[in-house]
């Protein structure tokens, strides 16, 4: 026991507690529990295995596309192709992991067990980064052995080009999508509402409309780089192929300082007012 | 062990809990009680940090509660026992919960065996557990840290009445291990049992505290129950004497001591049938009262007369 109340002898207990000799939780075994929470719900498994068939379902289907009109495809060309099932159904994890506290009213066992709330968001967070990393390792030795695999089925020579800063900027991509879900989840804290403005505004703005306005406005090249994540970050993680709505692909100065304006707007200030938001919220 | 002092917390107009002050000490249960909406869980969210207050304080052991490091080793928190993600396992929640506090896993088999969770069911999911099995599990995670001090908001809902006889031992031994307890409920019946103190709020303010005999001892003189052989005989003599004589049932309920009315009928010789001290009203009456204005029933006993209970 690690209190003063254990002694028998005591007539009448003492009042105070003594904490000096217990430590405080570590934030290692929070972001360890973090994960662990991630990952032990039935909708987490199913989440995971999805994922996971998807990763190889788009693998076979590439594979055999490429095959069938002989197009070829480089290693770089497979992490591209991987890490699109990655971004998919993954971000909801970074979501549950900040709403279930509150949809499943865990927050008022999680935020007893460690009341400084913004501690458990930290271990929440590295936890999110822990499952972008590893998905995203896993995305690469998967694309590694489907090309090797092309090589052998195709006949032609297999492709090593994946270029450094392209692979750093796919994962920066994956990343900044991830940690914006994070906080858009910390602002609205609702797991269904978080899902669905996350993919409007991840998947369906840039796919249906944002596509259009590119095309058809004549401000429209100039703007959407500067408020959608995926157009911003087009030219660095294209390398200079052809991003979503064929947009000028060149990365100059603006290039950079549209990435930072679009994470501005989705990624720091979600993460901001939402910390604010959670730190004060009342539990319920 | 718990203290909360001028303890207020406001939502716009609305004043959830007013000025409430009590202790609960180490080596007894304390009851909280109230009717449905009186603060209870509010004063208690606040306990653990969960709410902010708009005024006034709560400690734990000398301690603000975000001050406690690793809380669950200190302090054992059961505020809903339906709070829980449906989709994890009975000991999947008790395994994260040992987790964080640094417990081995033989804790929670430990834990289990104490609240009687077999081994199947523990392997179950959330969502399939009753309200007795969750409030059992609930139990479990708030011992597991083997906290000095419990705080547990409602934890007889929803068990049947073996299970409520279990848990009041479990807590009485609990405290006489010398560990505070604070249980809110808003059954007095549950509370009156176990509680060695008992905190009565209603409306957000305290309305009474003390022991079951100082609560009951604040309801004045309660005079005698006399049936008599010849009740109109023995309240006349009783009225001649100067007491205040009222019918009660089948005798009179008389302002004065049982000694002084057996005398009154000795000298009146008349024979008596009954004569004992009225125990007035019980606890639930004055529960009742004391409460009365928060209540969505209006009482249909407050001014109880001849009650025997």
């Amino acid at each position: 026991m690690s209190t003063t109340t254990a002694d028998p002898g005591a007539v009448r207990p003492p009042a105070a507690l003594d904490v000096s000799s217990t430590p405080k939780v570590p934030f290692g075994r929070l972001a360890s529990v973090e994960l662990r929470k991630m990952l032990d719900t039935r909708a987490g498994f199913w989440l995971l295995v999805v994922s996971g068939l998807l990763l190889v379902a788009i693998t076979g289907i590439v594979m055999a596309v490429v095959l069938a009109n002989d197009l070829g495809i480089s290693a770089n060309g497979w992490v591209q192709v991987m890490t699109v099932p990655l971004s998919l159904l993954l971000p909801i994890f970074a979501i549950t992991s900040v709403t279930a506290e509150w949809s499943q009213r865990t927050g008022l066992v999680s935020f007893t067990l460690e009341p400084h709330r913004l501690k458990i968001i930290g271990a929440k967070l590295a936890a999110v980064v822990l499952l972008v990393v590893a998905t995203m390792v896993l995305a690469v030795a998967l694309g590694a052995l489907a090309n090797l695999l092309y090589g052998a089925l195709s006949g032609d020579d297999v492709v090593w080009n994946v270029d450094a800063s392209q692979f750093f900027w796919t994962v920066a991509n994956q990343l900044l999508y991830f940690l914006m879900a994070f906080g858009l989840a910390m602002l609205i804290l609702s797991t269904p509402a978080t899902i669905a403005i996350y993919y409007v505004v991840s998947l369906l703005l840039p796919f249906m409309v944002y596509s259009v306005v590119v095309v058809l406005v004549s401000w429209g090249a100039d703007v959407i780089p500067w408020v959608d994540l995926g157009y911003a970050m087009a030219p660095l993680v294209g390398g200079g192929a052809t991003g979503p709505g064929g947009v000028g692909l060149e990365v100059t100065g603006t290039t950079y300082a549209q990435v930072a304006v679009a994470t501005l707007i989705w990624v720091v200030l979600p993460m901001v007012l939402g910390g604010r938001r959670v730190a004060r919220a009342e539990i319920k | 062990m718990i203290r909360v002092e001028n303890l207020t917390k406001s939502y716009g107009g609305f004043t959830a809990v007013d000025d409430v002050s009590f202790t609960a000490e180490a080596g007894r249960v304390t009851g909280f009680l109230g009717p449905n909406g009186a603060g209870k869980t509010t004063t208690m969210r606040v306990m653990t940090g969960l709410t902010p207050p708009t005024r006034g304080s709560v400690t734990i052991g000398g301690h603000r509660y975000a001050d406690l490091p690793n809380p669950g080793r200190h302090v054992g928190v059961l505020l809903d026992a339906s709070a829980q993600h449906a989709g994890r396992t009975g000991r999947e929640v008790l395994a994260l919960g040992a987790r964080t506090m640094g417990l081995p896993t033989s804790r929670v088999d430990e834990m289990l065996a104490l609240v009687s969770l077999d081994e199947r069911e523990s392997k179950r999911r959330i969502k399939n557990y009753s309200l007795g099995m969750r409030q059992r599990l609930g139990i479990a995670h708030a011992l597991l840290g083997d906290p000095s001090v419990l705080i547990l908001d409602e934890p007889a809902n929803g068990l049947d009445p073996a299970g409520i006889r279990w848990m009041r031992g479990l807590l009485k031994s609990y405290a006489d291990r010398g560990g505070a307890v604070l249980l809110s409920s808003h059954l007095l019946h549950e509370v009156e049992q176990i509680a060695d103190e008992m905190i009565l709020i209603g409306r957000g303010r305290i309305v009474a505290q003390g022991n079951k005999a100082e609560l009951l001892a604040g309801q004045g003189a309660l005079g005698t129950l006399v049936q008599a052989a010849d009740n109109e005989l023995l309240a006349r003599a009783l009225v001649g004497a100067g007491h205040e004589v009222a019918p009660a049932g089948a005798g009179l309920r008389v302002s004065a001591e049982p000694v002084v009315v057996g005398q009154a009928a000795l000298a009146a010789q008349v024979a008596l049938v009954d004569l004992r001290a009225a125990e007035g009203r019980g606890l639930e009456d004055l529960f009742l009262e004391l409460t009365a204005d928060t209540q969505r029933e209006a009482p249909a006993a407050t001014t109880v007369q001849g009650g025997t209970r």
